[in-house]
């Protein structure tokens, strides 16, 4: 503050503006209704674990209707809650009003409508078929222009336009976050659209579901890797950095206490966004993913944890000598409860990374506990913090509506949330002990997969509980916002500040001086650098502190994915491994479109219990024409990526999605009829193999009579179903229907690794020896 | 508060910072790590034996699993006289009757009472005519790929030790049980138990 008045030396001119609150108030309510939906949508899905019955129609059934929950919670609650804590702390912190009303309103308006075309595409079951990235392509630009050019635009002007001189360190997570999400947006959704492809070659599209399909340039290998790279990113850049930076600044303020260091601030801020990078790898443990990658997703995990864990010290001592505040004030127990979680989880990361446990874990519900307690313990209570924080301010009433409503809605939070991840930690680690036991004699305990997930049903109820009472404890905490709001006034007031515009020239004051006695050069050297007189520096001038961001961040990145796609002995090419056949793809088209690989996946790792469950391991070259990769993350149902090999019989697959658990007892799986019912629309198969083919699959001559060979393919699988026992009625024509295009890709999955060179059609393939 | 420490004259919005060091722990763990992190990755990279690949651990465990498992079983031949002797094995039944669940199951039901695949409890067969049969149908496959070849998926004593507990199915009166398809069978040979080595049998049988 000194320095602002004496570099202009007694000739301030003061400039007047005023905070845009109205948009903080619009992304407030976007907030709550989109986190109460998000909540709905996971207690539904809890439910249909618990009881399969509530999968009533296909639009919303599990596999279509868990991305919407994730996406919903991810980029709808979390997302507006960002904003929310970004429009109303960058104004102060920057002394300046956004730079745009105009962008500002842009950014709203078009964000929230990417949401609602998110929540109509995906029950449609229009989907790329990739975790937390499922939006197709024409959303994806939507994206790409509301995220980085209403939003960023906005938000580096006022940067640039500011009147308060250094950036505080609120502001440096906010540039992570923005420089960090356009980067792995734009980067991992890489595709071609189908439908404009159709039209360049053809002049027409033939259908809208070819418009919206696109298919990644990525494939197998590489396209998990680019996922995984995105997928962890997204945790980092999105559910971590922006909300550190609304931790920054709305818990000193609701304490009312200096944050804890300032060093601190900027060791674990840098090292954090550099480290985080690398980490993806540790989603892919003992998969295809070639081990060096692995390895430094691993390496990078554990170094990951103090940087985290530098956050969580800044935010719980900052309230040392505030204690006695956090039991009266609903504001800080929410962001204890949060900052501690944020703890939990941030540890609990780099050990799941560690190989030997992410055997264990991974594929379990154990995952699935562990982002639970990081978005329901770390993101929505730093969230209903801030919003109970701001609700008086931002409504201008004097004080909350009712503490006792707040409080409540803390305890029947915190309570639903620990009955949902200590059930699901349970259910995660039981269900992985049962994969991997051996009886005496070597064999499988628990051979037949449905054991373990009839095992898990109790856990699932009492997980559906505590996923309501989150949801019901939200409701609380929306009405009591609501009932604050009310208590406003007829017209807000608008307080005019005054600060003088930031000068062109500042004196950084003099370099420190090296500290040390001894006679060593590069030692005092050091010492001014740690010392941190230089990042001083960096503070004030944006535009160079974004790219050093963007240098961290692009460092990292750069060192994995290049080397990914260049060393071509990460993936050994198989000679029988062929494309798919024109039908193939339309099932497999299908199989993405119903969202299976939420709960199959389709990657056997080389691990003896796995192996002997469910075939011999999952080759790198197995999946080059994956497009997209559907290697999976969790097995609600078992692996699928031998399913062509032990499960071939078209009657069975018939008569199983139609009926799951008529034919597998205590199947929780959904019914698939409507597959049965629909015709395929064997005219938008030519367009698609033509959009593979495009991106170098090869094809040959089949790319031009794609359609014959779907139907010649249709009739011959109609046949093996007609003559076989399917135990349900068959509905006719049965070579039109969908449900035969999934079942040639079922057919298929696994089985080229045992094909018969064409070349020595004589010999017979080596087999596999579990 | 007295014993706070000097607070920066940095103020944004109000608020504040101290200049307090970073804890000591946290720089001893950040840094522990780094190195730990530094020589993990070059033993890794380096193929030291202590980091087998998942790959090579695999085919470690899965020799040293079946050279238990197995131990006790002489080499095996498919033919009429061994699938029937081992039928009679209570051991290798109990132990095959684990096969059957993991992979069989599914399409002949709990007990062979067949579902989507032929009952395996009756008369009669459909690919089926001899003792030997069995074990070319689970080897190999039938029904144009309805029934998949699991001589690529098990082990090949895992095919014949299946093929004695399909025989012995024959006959038994499972809970559900499909009409029966195809022809009559030949009965399958008599044959006597096949013996147990002397050493260790206990070990493999009461598994």
């Amino acid at each position: 503050m000194t320095a602002i008045q004496s570099e202009v030396g007694g000739r301030t001119e003061l400039e007047s503006f005023s905070y845009d609150d109205a948009i903080v108030r619009k992304f407030f309510w976007a907030t709550l209704i989109w986190g109460i939906v998000a909540f709905l949508v996971g207690v539904i899905l809890a439910f249909q674990l618990a009881f399969p019955q509530f999968n009533l129609i296909p639009e919303v059934a599990f596999g279509r209707l868990r991305p919407l929950h994730t996406n919903a919670a991810i980029f709808a609650f979390a997302g507006n809650a960002i904003f929310t804590a970004v429009y109303y702390s960058t104004q102060r912190l920057c002394k300046a009003r956004m730079w745009s009303d105009t962008l500002s309103k842009l950014h709203f308006w078009g964000w929230q409508l990417i949401i609602v075309s998110a929540a109509i595409t995906l029950p449609l079951g229009i989907t790329q078929g990739k975790e937390y990235a499922e939006l197709e392509w024409p959303i994806d630009l939507a994206i790409a222009v509301v995220w980085l050019g209403f939003f960023g635009t906005n938000f580096m002007m006022t940067l640039i336009k500011r009147r308060e001189r250094h950036m505080y360190v609120a502001l440096w997570f906010y540039i992570a976050s923005l420089v960090a999400v356009t980067i792995l947006h734009v980067f991992n959704n890489v595709w071609i659209p189908i439908g404009v492809v159709e039209f360049i070659k053809t002049g027409e599209i033939t259908s809208a579901s070819n418009l919206m399909k696109s298919y990644p340039v990525y494939a197998g290998v590489q396209d998990a890797f680019m996922q995984w790279w995105y997928g962890h990113n997204a945790v980092a850049f999105f559910l971590t950095t922006p909300f550190l930076g609304l931790m920054y600044y709305f818990l000193p303020k609701a304490a009312n206490r200096p944050v804890f260091s300032y060093k601190l601030s900027i060791i674990h801020f840098w090292s954090l966004v550099f480290i985080y990078i690398w980490a993806g790898p540790h989603h892919l443990h003992y998969t295809a993913l070639p081990q060096w990658a692995s390895t430094l997703g691993m390496v990078f995990s554990l170094m990951l944890w103090m940087p985290s864990w530098g956050g969580m010290i800044n935010g719980l001592l900052t309230l040392r000598g505030a204690w006695h505040k956090v039991a009266a004030d609903p504001v800080l127990k929410f962001f204890v409860v949060g900052v501690t979680f944020y703890g939990m989880s941030t540890f609990e990361g780099p050990l799941l990374s560690v190989k030997t446990v992410n055997a264990l874990s991974h594929y379990t519900d154990w995952t699935i506990a562990h982002v639970h307690s990081g978005t329901l313990g770390w993101n929505s209570f730093m969230t209903f913090g801030m919003l109970y924080w701001l609700a008086p301010r931002l409504f201008q009433a004097k004080s909350l509506y009712s503490m006792k409503l707040a409080s409540m809605h803390f305890w029947m939070g915190t309570i639903g949330i620990l009955l949902y991840v200590i059930s699901i930690y349970t259910a995660g680690i039981t269900q992985g002990l049962m994969w991997r036991a051996f009886d005496e004699s070597g064999s499988l305990m628990y051979p037949s997969f449905i054991e373990t997930v009839t095992k898990l049903m109790p856990f699932y109820w009492i997980r559906a509980i505590g996923g309501t009472l989150f949801l019901v404890s939200t409701c609380i905490g929306g009405y009591n916002l609501i009932m604050t709001w009310r208590n406003r006034p007829a017209k807000y007031e608008v307080p005019v500040h005054q600060a003088p515009a930031l000068s062109k020239h500042y004196d950084d004051g003099p370099p420190p001086q090296s500290r040390l006695t001894a006679n060593a050069g590069i030692g005092h050297a050091g010492d001014r650098f740690l010392q941190g007189h230089w990042h001083r520096r960096w503070e004030r001038l944006p535009v160079r502190f974004t790219v050093w961001v963007v240098i961290a961040v692009s460092v990292a990145s750069v060192f994995e994915i290049i080397p990914t796609f260049l060393i071509k002995s990460n993936v050994t090419t198989i000679s029988t491994v062929q494309p798919y056949t024109p039908l193939e793809v339309a099932g497999r088209d299908i199989y993405i479109a119903e969202g299976c690989y939420n709960c199959h996946s389709q990657m056997i790792r080389p691990i003896y219990a796995e192996t002997q469950r469910y075939g011999d391991y999952t080759k790198p070259g197995e999946t080059v024409y994956d497009r997209p990769f559907q290697w999976g993350s969790r097995r609600i149902g078992p692996d699928l990526g031998r399913e062509g090999v032990t499960n071939p019989n078209a009657a069975w697959h018939y008569g199983h999605f139609i009926d799951p658990p008529g034919t597998v007892g205590g199947s929780i799986m959904p019914s698939y009829e409507h597959l049965a019912q629909k015709d395929l629309n064997y005219a938008e198969i030519q367009a698609r193999v033509m959009g593979l083919a495009m991106l170098g699959t090869p094809y040959g001559e089949a790319v031009k009579s794609a359609e014959e060979l779907a139907r010649a393919q249709a009739v011959e699988i109609a046949e093996q179903i007609r003559t076989g026992n399917t135990g349900v009625e068959i509905v006719e024509p049965l070579e039109d229907k969908q449900i035969i295009a999934l079942i040639a890709y079922m057919q298929r999955l696994g089985t080229d690794l045992y094909a018969v060179p064409e070349a020595e059609g004589e010999e017979i393939a080596e087999g596999g020896d579990q | 508060m007295p014993h706070d420490p000097k607070v920066l004259d940095h103020e944004y919005d109000g608020i504040q910072e101290f200049d307090n060091p970073t804890p000591g722990w946290w720089h001893f763990l950040f840094y522990l790590f780094i190195v730990f992190s530094f020589f993990y990755t070059v033993l890794a990279f380096a193929g030291s034996p202590y980091l087998p690949t998942p790959e090579d651990k695999h085919q470690t465990e899965k020799i040293a699993a079946q050279k238990k498992k197995f131990e006790t079983l002489p080499d095996l031949l498919p033919d009429a006289m061994t699938i029937a002797s081992y039928s009679k094995s209570e051991p290798w039944m109990d132990y095959a009757a684990s096969v059957f669940a993991g992979n069989c199951v599914l399409c002949h039901g709990a007990e062979g009472g067949g579902a989507v695949g032929p009952n395996l409890t009756d008369e009669f067969g459909k690919s089926i005519k001899t003792i030997e049969d069995i074990h070319m149908v689970i080897q190999n496959g039938a029904a144009a790929g309805a029934m998949p070849a699991w001589g690529q998926r098990l082990h090949p004593k895992d095919v014949i030790l299946l093929s004695s507990y399909v025989a012995k199915l024959r006959g038994t009166s499972p809970m559900v049980g499909i009409a029966p398809e195809g022809e009559q069978m030949e009965p399958w040979p008599d044959a006597p138990p096949p013996v147990e080595p002397e050493a260790d049998s206990g070990d493999a049988g009461d598994g």
